[in-house]
């Protein structure tokens, strides 16, 4: 089943006083429980793919849909129910809330939803990522790969359908990067979550279940890992 | 070759800073809009009333006293003007009742009685643009237009001045010695001194100012007559002055008043002081990693300093800029705000002086207050470019001695600016004092607030973000707790004053006072008020030594408050008021002194140094009288109750020629009717109705508390802009946590209620804060400086609190709309580009 289709998206920059046709008319459909890798070049347009994907962004031309429902259109507040608890997003910068500890971060988009359970989930989330007994740590206390792995946890508390993961590993050594993506692979096989990732990485893409490659803006391969 | 400043690179500063830069800019405006205004002011006011001097004074030397003038004194005037060296006139000056023919209508009127050449200088301005001497001739009255309104008469019509009949002829419009009115308790009336002796109001004990006034011939003369008429008066309390050392009542108000405005002015200064301080650390802050770039690249720290030093000045001067022009604005405003108690041909403008002032203090308030944050670049290293910082110590030796000298600096400058040390240091500990106890109350405040985890999300978040890093709320809650405190102690204090004074006299004190009542007149008035009246015996007398030290009466009255120069009214009875009670002492007098005895009123104990049992050396009526303090008594309820400073046993002043003093309650209604009849049957007695004497008091503390209020209302503007300042400083945390919220499901309205819940807690913590430090201030002013009973107010002080909140949350949202306006893909790509 389609979890989620974009059909024609476009989407222009304008840098300085030219516009850049970053996406161009790119069409592409995500089955439920799917492991999709984007991959390509720096300025490619798969960073930009993904916001368009997430609804973070709106296209200049095209629609994007979850779950045959329509929302390249939707403000900022219908989109909010969509991203608490349909989406999780992994960014490569972490983005965790600096003035709340690992726990806290964690609980946050379960508390918004009045899940009255959410931090017994965080603990237990946190505990099985191994950051049991750095649950208190504010996130300037915590490494680039405890960092990572608490905003896995966030990304999993509300049991999302979709997780958004743009180059999870980007700013973690190679030991680090290695577990976080075992860690994001396992929870995506345990609960049947469609993941997309973006990554530079072809170690990564030879994870995936299919692999799709922009080149300026253009899709240029689609199908399964080589 | 040594560096060369770069301006595109302080420009840029400037430009990409833009908030910051700007409220930098309003605080360093705001640190000398006051100060400035009101030394404008000050010297408008002062350049008015010393240009015309003479006018002011009507006169080159004018002689004050409260009886006629001793002989030897009357002497050596009329030989000098038979000598032709000068030229005198002379008027008297006291409140009586005037009433109509018809007698129904009576009203407390302020009397002067002017002899021919009356005034020797400006212009007595009347209605009919004719001269006073020409209309006020024998038989007629000049009247202020508020009288003709209160007693329906016109011109041409009859009053009862006394025992005579007066006709009116003209209205007055100006005077030239009284260039204000607002000290007056009834309208103006003219009447030559003709008519004097018909009047029949100016008898033994009256209370009437004679004033002298003398033209001199030669201008040259002025201050050898001047001393010799002072020689000649020396052991009377008659006090000599010339046009130019005179310091008229007007003046003495405005120098009190400007005085106190200036305490505000100074108060502001400090806090904007603190608001450019934060400013600037959190603008360097933001410029922490292009400074950490700089010394990668070789630069040194004396070459950044420099160019922030540049930008901080160029921002300094753009300030100064702003702040003058909007002293130059305010101008225009404060002869509203000061209408009815300033002369009306005082001309306002921006004195070159006061501009001049202005800006050494904005020059100064930059330096004094950008030093530290300067300072603390040298301790940024490149590392911090990638954003790994070593969480040093603010405190070190260095910056102690940075602080130190700034602080020296602000001390001095504040008693230069003060003139008077004691009052002067007084103040500074005061303000520390404040800063100090909103610094400590905050503190607690916020580590409180830091343990508390609420069950609610958003005031869970709202709190967090109180502590978010770079956030400056401890600075802020100090900074609006301190200005807020000063604003809420003057409410609750006149609120106090216009209980005790103004709304309501307690039910059976009396409400009329009778005064200027000879004895023999006593039972015919008793008999008209047919009730319980209190009579009191007055005699007039001065102190003339304290403890054997004499009292040096122009030492006395460069005090700002009440002193021993003046002349008292003394009484004696042998049994407190019901409204006294001892404080120092065993009884009101002691049965085993043989000596004569005084009970002084604790006031006394303020206006000069004495104790229990010192000897205090009175003159009544010429005649000397040593008296030891036998106790000390203390008011236990304030308002307009008859209070005596000095009392004495019946022995030693029932014999003394005196006047009565009656007090009285009268049902409000019958007041009028009463005092037509009193005034009928005794034209000499002056009747005070105390509530309308209390709405004339009301309305000039009204006045006088608007103003107050204004200029204090600055200081808030300083903690105001602290807080925007910091909302900015925190600009990048709140869009991430904005950004961050939305992207994990948040509505609009859960970020913007955050926001809100923020501002919130902080204005009501910063109103807490303040009410307490006010409610205590307000305790021991009223209490202990006015004599009052004090009344916490309760439902105002809790208004006061919630204005504060809603001002915060207004300020603090609207500071943050532009983040709540932040796309979370435009901040994730900027992350992703960094």
């Amino acid at each position: 089943m389609t979890i989620l289709e974009t059909r024609g998206v476009t989407k222009n920059y304008w840098l300085g006083n030219r516009e850049i046709t970053v996406l161009d008319a790119v069409s592409l459909a995500v089955a439920q429980g799917e492991f999709l890798v984007v991959k390509g070049e720096s300025g490619s347009g798969k960073s930009t793919l993904l916001t368009l994907l997430s609804g973070l962004d709106r296209p200049d031309a095209g629609r994007v849909l979850i779950e045959e429902t329509d929302i390249t259109d939707l403000d900022e507040d219908a989109l909010a129910p969509l991203r608490n608890a349909t989406f999780g997003f992994v960014f490569q910068s972490f983005h965790l809330v600096p003035s709340l500890n690992a726990r806290e971060n964690v609980m946050f988009p379960a508390e918004l939803r009045g899940d009255r359970g959410a931090a017994g989930k965080a603990e237990a989330l946190l505990t099985r990522v191994g950051l049991g007994e750095r649950m208190s740590s504010f996130p300037h206390q915590l490494s680039g790969g405890e960092k990572q792995r608490c905003a896995i946890c966030r990304a999993l508390i509300n049991d999302p359908r979709i997780i958004f993961a743009d180059e999870p590993t980007g700013n973690l050594d190679s030991a680090n990067g290695a577990a976080v993506l075992e860690l994001l692979l396992e929870l995506h096989r345990e609960r049947g979550t469609t993941l997309i990732m973006v990554t530079h990485s072809p170690e990564i893409a030879l994870r995936a279940d299919r692999v799709v490659t922009l080149k300026d803006g253009r899709i240029v391969t689609d199908g399964p890992r080589a | 070759m040594a560096p060369v400043l770069n301006l595109r690179f302080i420009a840029r500063q400037i430009t990409g800073a833009k908030r910051q830069s700007a409220v930098f800019v309003l605080c360093v405006a705001l640190s000398m809009i006051t100060l400035v205004s009101l030394g404008s002011f000050s010297r408008s006011v002062q350049s008015s009333l010393l240009r015309d001097a003479q006018a002011l004074h009507a006169g080159d030397l004018i002689i004050h006293a409260h009886a006629p003038l001793p002989a030897p004194l009357q002497a050596h005037l009329d030989i000098l003007a038979l000598q032709k060296r000068l030229v005198c006139a002379r008027y008297y000056e006291f409140y009586s009742v005037l009433r109509t023919t018809s007698g129904e209508g009576s009203l407390l009127c302020n009397l002067k009685v002017v002899e021919p050449g009356y005034p020797f200088y400006g212009r007595v301005l009347l209605a009919s643009r004719r001269p006073l001497s020409e209309v006020l001739t024998p038989g007629s009255l000049v009247v202020e237009q508020s009288l003709l309104d209160r007693l329906r008469i016109h011109l041409g019509d009859a009053l009862r001045v006394g025992n005579a009949t007066l006709t009116v002829r003209d209205v007055v419009l100006q005077e030239p010695d009284r260039p204000v009115n607002f000290f007056a308790l009834g309208p103006r009336v003219f009447v030559a001194a003709a008519d004097l002796g018909s009047l029949g109001l100016i008898g033994a004990g009256s209370r009437v100012e004679y004033v002298t006034l003398a033209k001199v011939t030669q201008p040259k003369e002025l201050d050898s007559l001047a001393a010799d008429l002072r020689r000649v008066a020396a052991d009377s309390r008659v006090r000599v002055e010339t046009y130019q050392s005179a310091d008229s009542r007007v003046k003495r108000f405005f120098d009190n008043l400007l005085f106190f405005l200036n305490l505000s002015g100074i108060f502001t200064l400090l806090l904007a002081g603190f608001g450019i301080q934060s400013t600037l650390f959190a603008l360097l802050k933001e410029q922490e990693r292009t400074i950490a770039v700089m010394k990668a690249l070789g630069a040194r720290s004396r070459f950044i300093i420099g160019h922030f030093l540049a930008v901080t000045l160029a921002l300094g001067l753009a300030g100064t800029a702003a702040g003058l022009a909007a002293s130059f604005a305010l101008q225009g405003f404060l002869p509203a705000l000061f209408r009815g108690l300033i002369p009306a041909r005082v001309e306002l403008a921006l004195s070159g002086w006061a501009v001049s002032e202005g800006m050494l203090i904005g020059f100064l308030v930059v330096l004094l207050f950008t030093a530290l944050p300067l300072y603390r670049l040298k301790e940024v290293k490149p590392r911090a470019i990638f954003g790994k910082e070593e969480a040093g110590s603010f405190w070190n030796r260095s910056t102690w001695v940075i602080a130190a000298t700034g602080s020296c600096f602000f001390l001095a400058m504040v008693l230069v600016r003060i003139r008077e040390l004691k009052t002067g240091l007084f103040f500074i500990f005061s303000l520390v004092g404040l800063v100090l106890v909103a610094y400590l109350l905050a503190g607690a405040a916020l580590r409180y607030l830091r343990t508390r985890n609420p069950g609610n999300l958003i005031l869970r978040q709202a709190l967090k973000g109180l502590f978010r890093p770079r956030s400056a709320t401890r600075s802020i809650t100090v900074t609006l707790s301190a200005a807020l405190a000063v604003i809420f102690t003057i409410t609750l204090v006149e609120k106090n004053l216009d209980a005790s004074f103004i709304d309501s006299f307690p039910p059976l004190a009396p409400n009329v006072f009778f005064i200027d009542i000879q004895p023999a007149q006593r039972d015919g008035l008793a008999g008209i008020l047919g009730t319980a009246a209190q009579f009191f015996p007055i005699v007039r007398g001065t102190v003339n030594a304290v403890a054997g030290q004499p009292i040096d009466p122009e030492q006395e009255r460069l005090s700002r408050g009440d002193n021993l120069a003046r002349e008292f009214n003394l009484t004696y009875y042998e049994k407190l008021l019901p409204d006294e009670r001892i404080s120092e002492g065993k009884t009101l007098f002691r049965a085993d002194w043989p000596d004569q005895q005084v009970s002084v009123l604790d006031t006394v104990l303020k206006m000069h140094k004495m104790k229990l049992g010192d000897t205090i050396s009175f003159k009544v009526q010429g005649i000397p009288i040593q008296a030891r303090i036998a106790s000390v008594r203390t008011r236990t309820e304030g308002g307009f109750t008859p209070f005596f400073y000095f009392v004495f046993p019946k022995t030693v002043l029932a014999e003394a020629p005196q006047t009565l003093f009656c007090a009285a309650r009268i049902e409000k209604g019958r007041i009028a009717e009463l005092q037509n009849q009193v005034v009928a049957r005794f034209p000499n007695i002056s009747v005070i109705d105390l509530t309308e004497t209390a709405a004339v008091f009301g309305r000039i503390m009204g006045r006088l508390s608007v103003i107050v209020r204004f200029f204090t209302s600055f200081s808030m503007v300083a903690g105001i802009l602290i807080v925007v300042s910091s909302v900015f400083a925190t600009r990048y945390a709140r869009i991430q946590e904005a950004v961050y919220f939305t992207i994990l499901g948040a509505r609009r309205r859960f970020v913007l209620a955050v926001f809100a819940a923020e501002s919130l807690i902080l204005g009501i913590t910063s109103g807490v804060i303040a009410l307490g430090i006010a409610q205590v201030a307000s305790l021991i002013i009223s209490r202990r400086g006015l004599d009052l009973e004090y009344h916490p107010y309760p439902v105002e002080s809790l208004l006061l609190v919630l204005a504060t909140a809603l001002l915060v949350l207004c300020v603090g949202l609207a500071a943050s709309l532009s983040i709540l306006r932040q796309k979370p893909v435009s901040f994730l790509r900027e992350q992703a580009d960094e």
